[in-house]
């Protein structure tokens, strides 16, 4: 008998104490929707300046010196998702004064990194000067990046 | 202009010949350049120097229906979206 006692005790105070334990233990979180994650919005992340560019819209050798002939192109990178609208506008730059040479828009859809690219060519040939793109991003009034580049 | 200082000086060269485009690795991206009205300019006018067809003004005035209600009234200083794609 005494053994018999013995032996309970222990298995009794561990039980006890399992079922203790159970009580202390936090009710389950209630079930909730999984959880979704809204992609980044669209956001430049590079522009590139060039004299072409490759099936992939990149500029395969940056340079921001051409010549009165050439055809000039702007490489720009996108990550993020979702509706954009992407603006480059050109001008020419005389001191404190600017003239526009052109503005172009591409509106795009994008799931994922894109790769845009925005070319200009003057037929008569580049006035010898200075330069530069501004690449807007939606209806922002500052640029999301800014080129100069020069004709000599 | 982003700064304003558009200025149409005398001394500044004419870039009204400057040909340009644009393309996207984006699926059905759409392209347009923006142009501003001069005075004398008509929808055919602007037609025939931007995208090389005179008759191509419909498409002009498809993509502005936002702001033109009548093809033949345009005014100088209006910006206009040329399709380009």
């Amino acid at each position: 008998m005494k053994k018999l006692v013995v032996t309970l005790i222990p298995l009794l105070l561990a039980a006890g104490a399992a079922c203790a334990k159970k009580e202390e233990a936090p009710p389950p979180p209630p079930p909730t929707a999984p959880a979704t994650t809204l992609p980044a919005p669209v956001s430049v992340t590079a522009v590139n300046l060039g004299k072409a560019v490759d099936a992939d819209k990149k500029v395969s050798a940056p340079t921001e010196a051409f010549g009165p002939k050439d055809t000039i192109y702007a490489s720009v990178e996108t990550a993020g998702a979702g509706h954009a609208k992407l603006r480059a506008l050109w001008s020419f730059v005389k001191g404190e004064k600017t003239a526009k040479v052109d503005e172009t828009t591409i509106e795009l859809d994008a799931t994922g990194p894109t790769t845009n690219e925005f070319h200009i060519a003057k037929p008569s040939g580049w006035p010898k000067g200075d330069y530069r793109v501004e690449i807007f991003l939606g209806d922002a009034a500052a640029p999301a990046m800014t080129k100069t580049f020069k004709v000599a | 202009m982003a700064n304003g200082k558009d200025d149409k000086d005398d001394d500044m060269p004419d870039f009204s010949d400057v040909q340009s485009g644009a393309s996207s690795t984006a699926p059905a991206a759409q392209v347009y350049q923006t142009y501003e009205v001069k005075p004398g300019d008509s929808l055919s006018k602007i037609a025939k120097q931007l995208l090389g067809d005179g008759n191509a003004w419909k498409k002009i005035f498809d993509a502005n229906k936002d702001i033109l209600k009548d093809p033949n009234k345009i005014y100088p200083g209006q910006k206009l979206k040329i399709p380009k794609s």
